[in-house]
């Protein structure tokens, strides 16, 4: 696996619009960015109504990633091209989920909107049709998705990296700075942590660093032992997501999951320990 | 847009009482009119990313801060930047308009 397997650019998407076997997926939690101007013939994937279960806090089933991809019009071989806002936190997210489910050519387009908007390339508001497909999903890869016992069980033992804001590592805020503060659970984070907030992955325009520059940060800066195996967590996993497609996609790590319940869940379990304060 | 997701809508969150926020929000302008699209992204004291909306059709953002001193970026189509200073504290709304 390497950068060219996984991520793509602009150009790669403008000189591929139309071909047979590709799929252009917009992933947002706010839709109406879509509605109001998308990549031309990008359907779209609304992270929360489409993705996760309505009633349980766990992902739509095998049966149900099944009949949203018929239903999006995607097939098992089709080459399906991520992006979205948020510096492709939520497209990131849909990349993991795609691989969960064992989707095998999944690509990201590398800066999300934010970097195609900020070179004012084309956005329409045309949703294109496509043909409904027959989609067969594999069963979740356990590999890659780490749940609230293993993360107590990594703790001293295996890389946790925490992806949040350093405010939020440090329990001071409880969300990001864009969002009330209005959460009831307990601040902090997981004992043995790194903090390494998602966005020193990316450049100012959303796309990813080079991969010399990620390996400083994380193995170099961070003190990321390379040699173990890493669960990635932050507040509802997505933007642990996005640092899961660096360390897993980008830098080859074999090794790596990520912790979808995060900090929501863990700092909402009773008697688990918790550490508060800046990292060291 | 309630905070059990965890992105940006555009223009920022609907404010709450700011009792026990601390807010920086605005408008992004340029001879007047509104910038629809950009981004207004909120940097620490130490020039750290914190936190980033994509502005509003009212060219708006509003970020929920901790007390301290942020700055603001702002970054638009066509290699727009600006950038400014602007304190927080919990009660408080500051507001500021940016001219690009």
């Amino acid at each position: 696996m390497s950068r060219s397997d996984v991520l793509v650019d602009a150009e790669w998407v403008e000189a591929h619009h139309g071909d047979d076997g590709v799929v252009l997926v917009e992933v947002d939690e706010d839709t109406s960015a879509y509605d109001k101007g998308h990549i031309a013939d990008a359907v779209k994937i609304d992270w929360k109504t489409d993705l996760q279960d309505p009633v349980r806090r766990d992902f739509v089933d095998k049966a149900g990633f099944e009949a949203l991809l018929s239903a999006r019009g995607i097939a098992n071989d089709d080459t399906v091209v991520l992006y979205g806002g948020n510096n492709n936190w939520f497209a990131a997210y849909a990349y993991w989920y795609f691989k969960l489910y064992g989707h095998h050519d999944v690509k990201l387009l590398d800066g999300g909107r934010k970097k195609w908007e900020l070179e004012s390339r084309e956005l329409v508001t045309d949703v294109p049709k496509r043909a409904a497909t027959s989609y067969t999903a594999q069963q979740q890869d356990s590999s890659i998705r780490a749940f609230r016992d293993e993360a107590v069980a990594a703790i001293g033992k295996l890389n946790l990296v925490d992806v949040r804001s350093p405010d939020e590592f440090a329990g001071r805020l409880l969300a990001p700075a864009h969002l009330p503060q209005e959460q009831a659970q307990r601040g902090g984070h997981i004992p043995t942590a790194k903090n390494v907030p998602w966005s020193k992955a990316a450049a100012e325009d959303g796309s990813f660093k080079s991969d010399d520059a990620l390996r400083a940060l994380y193995r170099d800066e961070a003190g990321v032992d390379f040699g173990k195996d890493t669960i990635a967590y932050c507040r509802i996993g997505e933007r642990s997501a996005h640092t899961w497609f660096v360390l897993h996609e980008l830098l080859g790590q074999p090794n790596v999951k990520n912790y979808d319940g995060s900090w929501t869940e863990y700092g909402s379990l009773v008697g688990v320990p918790i550490a508060v304060g800046d990292a060291s | 847009m309630t905070s059990d997701g965890c992105g940006a809508p555009a223009g920022g969150a609907v404010a709450t009482d700011a009792g026990h926020q601390a807010i920086v929000q605005g408008r992004v302008t340029r001879g007047g009119s509104a910038v629809p699209t950009g981004y207004a992204r909120l940097l620490d004291s130490g020039g750290d990313f914190v936190a980033e909306v994509p502005l509003g059709e009212d060219g708006g953002f509003r970020f929920f801060a901790a007390p301290g001193t942020w700055t603001l970026r702002i970054l638009a189509p066509g290699g727009v930047r600006a950038e400014r200073a602007v304190a927080a504290d919990i009660g408080q709304v500051t507001e500021l308009e940016v001219a690009v």
